[in-house]
């Protein structure tokens, strides 16, 4: 692995960078998330964590024992994985869904292609898109996300969409079923939901009233006391991906660290930022510059951003290609979010782009010096 | 030249008697089959509606872009008393996950569901593919067209677990297709009157 | 003898999934049940044994230049004879395997032992390869859906074999499903193979 940093010709430096004092590293940036997914879902969202965490370990030393190739579990980047994997289900989710998603991240993401360094996709998001193909609904459906948002701060919003009472305050009677939406789904599916006509026409009897409900929450979508919401994370979603505050604490230290690089991150999430701006609204909204907002807040995107298309075996080596590859990611997000059949594209984004990535390498390599362009 | 010449005329001669077989093959047996098909689309609608005669109407629709021009439905009467309407029969297509989900569909005079089937889908097996079981058909009996819609969407039709997009399909083919007969249906009604009694 | 060997051989020793690995279209595509395996299976033994004696026996009449043209049009006219003679006189049947006959077409095992096998055999011995080839494959094909349909749906040929708390993991009668199923039973076999 370590040779694979190297792109360009000599001479080169040594720093102390390796394998375990990147993995382990990484695992700290994670822990900020996961002290907010214990505060909003409680002690289960720590166990599903170390499930996830000690299943793709042991997947890990099974699979090299029966290679016989050296056991790497201390170099944490199976654990990493498991706990990545983790972060990407619902706290509410069966304790056996980390444990098989982990063991298949491991074993067909990882150790089928030689294990670390020759995994051609992320591990842990080729678990995440297992978990989704195989049991859908405990991946998607509604109220697994909701169920345990008791705690006395979430009781504040329905689903941190903040002003709700103030739309309408009997959403309840008028409209059951924009009530239902907007209290049992993600922000995001939120979102989605609002853009497909054959939801809105039906909300009620009266066309009109369809048009102002679907528009007053969509807005509420990305109106500042939401967008609070969504930053400290007081939201429904996945265990590791809802809090924003956390994730960039996480971010931050590996920046600092020089773990991470910024090209990437701040590509990506500024692809999705400029197309949402002009692409995201629904019919009668108009242009705001709080959506946006909205769309890199909700859903899995700082998690996916910063923690996971950085991963360095599954993303480009050259500064260009890494440009190249992050405004990849950002197109494939807000096409699958605005367009596609899934609320979030997050994870098959760059899945997507991990794929690709071969492709960025070779068109994007500086020619060595003196040699001849064909 | 000549000799390839004489292999084309070789290719030739076995595609002229591959053809020939086929014609003949065909010739006696669409005749059957097509009277196969007949017997098996009566038996399907009797299942749906039994003791009952079927008249087919044909609508004529205004001209669309993506829309046929003319759809069929068939009036169910009863067998011991031809002026008592026991309801209709409908065909409905849509595109599902992966084809075309063709379904007939039972209603009585209300226009509520009595039963329907898919009869045509290609759909994912084990998932969308469950579309043509008893227990898929099962979900829709009873409901009224105004509740015609899956679960996701506000209605009262269970989606099948993974296969949402096959169950939109089915339920909304059905209802798009319930919404054009009961026009013509009522335009009938008013103009014929004796029809009602 | 001959004719007994070239009978078994398709079976095991060059089974046409595992190892000539032909026709993966079919085997992908119809292994999310048994019962479609099976009626996959026997459609397409039924029609590689009539083609490969059908070949075996226009082998002396064809030119070699344009064989392979000519076994398509041999293969495409016999599967939609079959076709359309069961839609007509054994509907019952029809309904059931149906839906395989015209992805039999596509079955390159069918190409793949008239050229092999059958263009180069006598008619006896042809048949016998044709009966072989076709067992190995329903055989194998039944294996792969064992798999898909146990894990995707707890059933096995429609009965329900693990409990009906069983979570059923969906991903199995999925196309990715099939890849990954087949890939772990070429790996299991490659592996026993070099053991041996």
């Amino acid at each position: 692995m370590k040779d694979k940093f190297i792109v360009s010709p000599a001479p080169h430096l040594h720093d102390r960078t390796s394998i375990p004092n990147v993995m382990w590293n990484v695992v700290i940036a994670l822990l900020p998330a996961l002290v907010f997914a214990v505060y909003y879902w409680g002690w289960r969202s720590l166990w599903l964590t170390l499930l996830g965490a000690l299943s793709a370990v042991l997947t890990e030393a099974l699979i090299q024992k029966l290679r016989k190739v050296p056991i790497t579990i201390s170099d944490g980047s199976a654990f990493l994985t498991g706990m990545l994997l983790s972060y990407n289900i619902s706290a509410n989710s069966p304790w056996w869904l980390p444990v098989l998603g982990a063991a298949f991240a491991i074993a067909v993401g990882k150790q089928v292609f030689g294990g670390l360094g020759n995994n051609p996709v992320n591990p842990a998001l080729l678990g995440r898109a297992f978990l989704l193909a195989s049991w859908p609904s405990l991946m998607t459906s509604g109220d697994t996300w909701i169920k345990t948002l008791s705690r006395p701060f979430s009781q504040a919003s329905i689903n941190g969409i903040s002003n709700l009472d103030l739309i309408h305050q009997n959403l309840q009677t008028v409209a059951p079923k924009a009530y239902d939406l907007v209290t049992s789904a993600t922000p995001l599916k939120v979102a989605q939901t609002l853009r497909d006509s054959s939801f809105v026409n039906t909300i009620t009897s009266s066309d009109s009233l369809n048009s102002v409900i679907s528009n007053n929450i969509f807005t509420s979508l990305f109106d500042l006391g939401t967008l609070q919401q969504l930053f400290w994370g007081n939201v429904g979603g996945c265990i590791g991906e809802v809090s924003v505050f956390a994730l960039l604490l996480g971010a931050a230290y590996l920046l600092w660290k020089n773990i991470i690089e910024w090209r990437i991150p701040l590509f990506y999430i500024g692809t999705v930022f400029v197309l949402t701006f002009f692409l995201g609204g629904i019919k009668g909204t108009g242009y705001s510059l709080m959506l946006p907002f909205f769309h890199i807040f909700a859903g899995g995107l700082m998690l996916g951003a910063f923690f996971m298309a950085t991963d360095y075996t599954t993303s480009p080596l050259t500064k260009k290609g890494r440009v190249i590859y992050a405004i990849g990611c950002g197109l494939m997000t807000v096409i699958i979010r605005l367009w596609g059949g899934y609320p979030e594209g997050v994870s098959y984004s760059i899945l997507f782009m991990n794929v690709m990535t071969p492709l960025i390498d070779k068109i994007t390599m500086p020619k060595a010096f003196g040699r001849i362009k064909k | 030249m000549k000799f390839y010449l004489k292999l084309g005329f070789i290719l030739l001669a076995f595609c002229v008697v591959a053809t020939a077989i086929l014609a003949y093959v065909n010739s006696v047996t669409k005749p059957r089959i097509d009277e196969l098909k007949r017997v098996a689309a009566q038996e399907a609608m009797a299942k749906l509606i039994p003791n009952a005669e079927f008249s087919d109407v044909v609508i004529h629709l205004p001209e669309g872009a993506s829309t046929p021009d003319s759809l069929v439905y068939y009036i169910a009467t009863a067998k011991a008393d031809s002026t008592k309407i026991l309801g209709y029969i409908l065909s409905a297509e849509k595109h599902g996950y992966s084809s075309n989900v063709k379904t007939m569909a039972a209603i009585d005079t209300e226009f509520k569901l009595i039963n329907i089937k898919v009869i045509e889908q290609a759909e994912t097996p084990g998932l969308g593919a469950n579309c043509s079981s008893d227990s898929f058909a099962e979900r829709f009996k009873g409901l009224l067209p105004e509740k015609l819609l899956v679960d996701k969407d506000g209605g009262e039709v269970k989606a099948m677990t993974g296969a949402t997009i096959t169950t939109r399909a089915v339920t909304n083919s059905i209802r798009e297709t319930i919404a054009i007969i009961r026009k013509d249906i009522e335009s009938r009604a008013n103009t014929l009157p004796e029809v009602e009694a | 003898m001959s004719f007994f060997k070239e009978l078994t051989k398709g079976i095991i020793k060059e089974n046409p999934t595992f190892v000539i690995v032909l026709g993966m279209c079919p085997t992908l595509a119809t292994t999310t049940s048994v019962k479609n395996a099976i009626g996959m299976g026997i459609a397409a033994t039924f029609v590689l044994i009539c083609s490969n004696i059908m070949i075996s026996l226009i082998k002396n009449i064809t030119p070699d230049k344009i064989r392979i043209p000519v076994y398509v049009v041999v293969i495409a006219a016999f599967v939609s004879v079959v076709d359309m003679a069961m839609a007509a006189y054994l509907p019952d049947l029809h309904k059931s395997l149906g839906l395989f006959i015209p992805l039999i077409v596509v079955n390159c095992i069918i190409l793949g032992r008239a050229e092999a096998f059958a263009n180069k055999n006598n008619v006896l011995n042809s048949m016998a390869d044709g009966i072989g080839m076709g067992l190995g494959f329903t055989l194998s094909l039944s294996v792969v859906a064992t798999i898909r349909e146990l894990l995707g749906n707890g059933t096995w040929l429609d009965m329900r074999i693990l409990p009906q708390s069983y979570n059923p993991m969906l991903i199995a009668i999925l196309a990715p499903g099939a890849f990954f199923t087949l890939g772990f039973l070429m790996a299991a076999i490659n592996m026993l193979k070099e053991k041996r």
